[in-house]
């Protein structure tokens, strides 16, 4: 090992997996809500249900993944410092997972009083996250597109906390429906910004990096590096002017607009499943697929929100939209997710194991942390819950089986990465009472000579 | 100088680049460089240099390879 190397770049273990071992009962949560709600949760997006199972993976699942994973990523891809990452690890990584289940619950149970207490937990937790993300994003000495996206992401994040804070301060306090603007049209925004401007942008900016890196492809092309994140949010940008604007004019050229960053998704979907064939090795591990099924789900939202504005009598089905959500949620998101989680998790093992120094014995090699038998496992029954929630979408009844596979799929996803996790606190557990043992040893032959 | 070694780490997964550059480290002598090719800057890589009494260059060379050049301080 290498007892006088410092690793000190790297914040504290504990910061990120909080949020990693959190996360995933957001989704066991919102597995077993709709296998409880059954056929009515996905009637349409507006259903209680609909919109507790959305929040639960969007904050809950997604959120807490993609929090803990900037307070990692950013001193380790970037060299950016995070502004004391313990310390705001465990105020927000307590502050959102609660705001994320009031906001859920206050929808399934249509109770103001929750959506109430979310809304000031959301202002002060994501808002204080993003303060001090925005500040070392500004800060990190970097450069190239990965910190240029990062940056538009952030920034995507405080206009979707802005507008959702908005949403339910007026679901919250004037629940008699006597609110002042149209929520439908907020809505709409406000789930532009958070899918496309956030999430979306996220996953593009790291995927710059850890795709070359982590699947030995090409890089991105250099102008679709560019095209597409900017493309992507001048076209939300543009779409969201129907809150200020009025009339027919703007309603002519909103699906324009639309249709013009579906197409930069589609051509970044794209690219990524293109430069995965041209990968140097023909090494085909679980972080690869989840990525090629999160691409071909990404691929499948284009076509299917082109295909239902070509057919207006589609796409104004009250089943349409849940039909996008799942496309997005558990299609893209949980998919890109789970599979960045169990390339992390090995990877953060093996790097604060490092950091102990002087160990007699080698730490399990990164392919041991995490065994590739149950990860594949759970990946399969991942990509059948998704088969099985779209096929609910279209035939109810599948409905209870498709929410009770996603639970147990979130479940399996918990169990191994806590698997992982008490590989490294045992190794971690040895390897200090190996050196407690050997100081003591020392101390002892001294005290004799 | 008394030599250059090389690591390759382009086709490499990590963390093997990282795991052969440390491995190095423990055996690089005075004078004697390291040089590493990735197709990433390795920060993690750049603080624990840092931190540990190395010095190192990185260049990025025109097909998109990073090369950074390690010897002791």
């Amino acid at each position: 090992m290498h007892p006088n190397l410092s690793f000190e770049q790297a914040p504290p273990i504990s910061v990120p997996y909080r949020f990693f071992l959190t996360a995933p009962w957001f989704g066991v949560t919102a597995g077993l809500l709709l296998a409880w709600l059954g056929p009515d949760a996905l009637e349409s997006r507006w259903s209680p249900g609909a919109l507790a199972l959305s929040h639960l993976l969007t904050v809950g699942f997604m959120l807490q993944v993609m929090c803990g994973a900037l307070l990692q990523f950013i001193p380790v891809a970037t060299g950016g410092n995070v502004w004391r990452p313990r310390w705001v690890a465990s105020l927000v990584h307590p502050i959102v997972a609660i705001a994320a289940l009031c906001l859920a619950f206050g929808f399934a149970l249509s109770q103001p009083l929750l959506i109430q207490i979310a809304v000031p937990l959301f202002a002060a937790g994501l808002g204080g996250f993003i303060a001090v993300v925005s500040f070392s994003l500004l800060r990190t000495p970097a450069h190239g597109m990965t910190i240029h996206v990062l940056r538009l992401a952030l920034f995507g994040l405080a206009v979707t906390l802005i507008l959702g804070i908005a949403l339910a301060s007026a679901l919250g306090w004037q629940a008699d429906g006597q609110a002042s603007w149209s929520l439908v049209l907020i809505s709409n925004v406000h789930a532009a910004w958070g899918l496309g401007a956030w999430a979306l942008m996220l996953v593009i900016g790291v995927s710059y990096l850890v795709v070359p890196m982590f699947q030995l492809t090409p890089s991105y092309p250099a102008w679709l590096t560019r095209t597409v994140p900017f493309g992507i949010l001048v076209a939300i940008g543009l779409w969201s002017l129907q809150l200020g604007v009025d009339g027919e004019l703007v309603q002519s050229w909103l699906s324009v607009v639309a249709l013009g960053g579906m197409l930069l998704a589609g051509l970044y979907a794209g690219t990524t499943l293109w430069l995965q064939a041209l990968r140097r090795r023909r090494l085909t591990d679980i972080t690869f697929v989840f990525w090629r099924g999160a691409m071909l789900a990404l691929l499948g939202f284009v076509a299917s929100w082109i295909a239902l504005e070509v057919f207006p009598v589609l796409g104004e089905h009250p089943r349409a939209a849940i039909w996008l959500g799942m496309l997005a949620l558990p299609g893209v998101f949980v998919s890109v997710i789970s599979g960045m989680l169990y390339k992390i998790v090995p990877f953060l093992n093996w790097l604060h194991l490092q950091r102990l120094g002087g160990l007699k014995v080698l730490p399990p090699n990164i392919k041991q942390m995490l065994a590739e038998k149950p990860m594949r496992r759970q990946m399969r029954l991942h990509f059948a819950s998704l088969v099985l929630l779209l096929g609910a979408v279209l035939w109810p009844p599948l409905t209870s089986l498709a929410g009770l596979s996603f639970a147990v799929s979130f479940l399996w996803l918990e169990w191994n990465l806590v698997g992982a996790v008490r590989r490294y606190i045992d190794f971690r557990s040895r390897a200090l009472s190996d050196q407690v043992i050997d100081q003591t040893h020392a101390d002892a032959s001294s005290r004799v000579s | 100088m008394a030599g250059q070694r090389v690591i390759d780490g382009r086709d490499l997964l990590p963390p093997e680049p990282l795991e052969l550059t440390l491995a190095a480290l423990d055996t690089l002598e005075s004078g004697e460089e390291l040089l590493l090719l990735l197709h990433c800057e390795p920060h993690p890589l750049y603080a624990i240099l840092k931190n540990n009494g190395y010095r190192y260059t990185s260049e990025q060379r025109e097909d998109g390879t990073n090369a950074i050049r390690i010897s002791k301080a």
